[in-house]
């Protein structure tokens, strides 16, 4: 995987137990047009503290044209912000 | 007494580490730690200094405190970020959570330095505790420690400096005369440039020397200063690890001037602007203070200081400003400034107000001053500002990084 760290805009689901879930999110991708990606599975989720700032790494799992990808996404507490971290 | 065990834990290149970690954790793909780097003040506003290096940046021979410009000389490649206080708090504070895991008694001594009290662990190796923790400050926050374990916290402190990066050191009083002795006495805590110059002038060269001198030549000589750094070449100190923070006894601000002030009105606006932080600081620990003092350094770098004994405490910004304002006139001969200081001192509390028969006291202005500080904590220091700093460029209240009791300074008292 490569490091992207890309802000993306998401929709993700808070519920009252678990962390938050990415559901879907879009991206602009090289015609500058957005382009929307459904997160079919979390594969596994993990909360960092790297220098105190709080994030939680999700490793997420997608179908796009056909292919089924493994990436992982990022959201950062302190500014409610998500990313595309690697893919 | 049982023997104390005292843990100095001190962050590697703390701001370059943490800077280096937040930003690897934002995708960065070069590691800071592993380039020549510094974490460097803004050269535009002429605060254009190194405040931390990585180690391949040391290998340049450059130094904390140096102008970027010379450390750029010294390595044309140099990567140079700036500082941003509020990430460096947010990673001090998430080490000190880890720490309270393992004892209660925590003394912070700087942002990036604590002691640790932990007589109290009887059940397993000390060293095995120093090492967990290493080693989860490094997986769980991705820094870089060194710790040093002594039975005080001067000792603690002497051993976390010995050889660097991830390491842990032991110096208990037993084994002073082998690793503490043969040191350079500039290395000893508390020994500076200049008394470093005092003793080199006598021959002493080495830690160990200055402790085998005789306690009462060293007296005759340096006065209880010299007592002190004696008692500490020989390892002599018994402070206890304090939770809380040691009474202020003094409160200042200075700013370096993003251009050379050469005429007076500006001038004496950037004491205002400093004397009312000053001010707001000291009424916001509840005290007063009886001398305020007043320094400058020119533009070729020399500097003066001045200062003045009221008759009655204060904490009023009227009275510092104009204190320092007289101060200030005494003593400057024109020639263009690049910084300024504004300090107080000679604290009591502000319970009790000593009125003066030579002074009018104005209960309304003590009220006013009360209100701006609300209003400027609630809203922002710059929600209320004085009108004379309207269009004129420069900041209405100057100094501080953030208040006191989220950034914890550097102490000359361990």
């Amino acid at each position: 995987m490569k490091i992207l760290m890309k802000p993306i805009e998401i929709i993700a689901w808070f519920n009252s137990k678990e962390k938050p879930i990415p559901l879907k999110y879009r991206i602009l991708d090289e015609n500058n047009t957005y382009k929307v990606i459904k997160v079919d599975r979390v594969i596994f989720s993990q909360e960092e503290k790297l220098a105190g700032n709080r994030m939680i790494l999700y490793r997420c799992e997608s179908t796009i044209s056909n292919f089924r990808v493994i990436y992982e996404l990022k959201y950062e507490i302190d500014t409610c912000k998500w990313f595309l971290y690697k893919i | 007494m049982n023997k104390r065990i005292i843990f100095h834990i001190d962050v590697n290149s703390a701001y370059l580490s943490w800077e280096a970690v937040y930003r690897l954790q934002h995708g960065e793909k070069i590691d800071l730690r592993e380039i020549p780097a510094v974490v460097g003040g803004d050269e535009s506003k002429r605060h254009g200094i190194v405040l931390a290096k990585s180690i391949p940046a040391k290998r340049y021979k450059i130094k904390t405190g140096e102008s970027l410009y010379s450390a750029r000389q010294k390595c044309p490649n140099l990567t140079v970020v700036p500082p941003n206080y509020e990430r460096y708090m947010k990673a001090s504070n998430s080490m000190v959570d880890l720490l309270k895991e393992y004892s209660p008694l925590i003394q912070r001594y700087s942002v990036d330095e604590v002691f640790m009290d932990l007589s109290h662990i009887k059940d397993r190796p000390v060293l095995d505790v120093a090492y967990e923790i290493k080693e989860r400050i490094k997986k769980e926050l991705g820094f870089t420690v060194n710790i040093g374990i002594s039975s005080n916290k001067l000792l603690a402190k002497m051993a976390s400096d010995f050889k660097k990066p991830d390491r842990i050191h032991t110096l208990f009083p037993d084994e002073i005369q082998e690793k503490m002795w043969p040191l350079p006495v500039e290395k000893l805590f508390m020994v500076g440039s200049r008394t470093q110059k005092k003793l080199n002038g006598r021959g002493i060269f080495t830690i160990g020397q200055l402790a085998k001198l005789d306690r009462e030549y060293i007296y005759s000589w340096l006065k209880k200063p010299g007592i002190m750094i004696w008692e500490y070449a020989n390892g002599i100190e018994n402070s206890q690890v304090r939770k809380d923070p040691d009474p202020v006894k003094s409160i200042g601000n200075s700013t370096t001037t993003s251009y050379d002030v050469d005429n007076r009105k500006e001038a004496h606006m950037f004491l205002l602007a400093l004397s009312e932080m000053v001010a707001m600081r000291t009424r916001n620990i509840g005290k007063m203070g009886r001398v305020i003092s007043v320094s400058i350094k020119d533009k070729d770098f020399y500097s003066c200081s001045h200062q003045k004994k009221l008759d009655v405490a204060t904490d009023s910004t009227k009275v510092i400003y104009e204190t320092a304002r007289k101060l200030f006139d005494e003593i400057w001969d024109g020639k263009p400034i690049r910084r300024f200081a504004v300090s107080i001192s000679e604290f009591c509390s502000n319970e009790l107000y000593q009125l003066s028969l030579l002074k009018n006291y104005n209960q309304r202005e003590e009220k006013l001053e009360k209100v701006i500080d609300a209003i400027r904590y609630k809203y922002g220091y710059n929600s209320i500002i004085r009108s004379c700093f309207l269009h004129s460029g420069i900041k209405p209240i100057i100094g501080g990084v953030t208040t006191e009791e989220e950034y914890p300074m550097m102490s000359s008292i361990i």
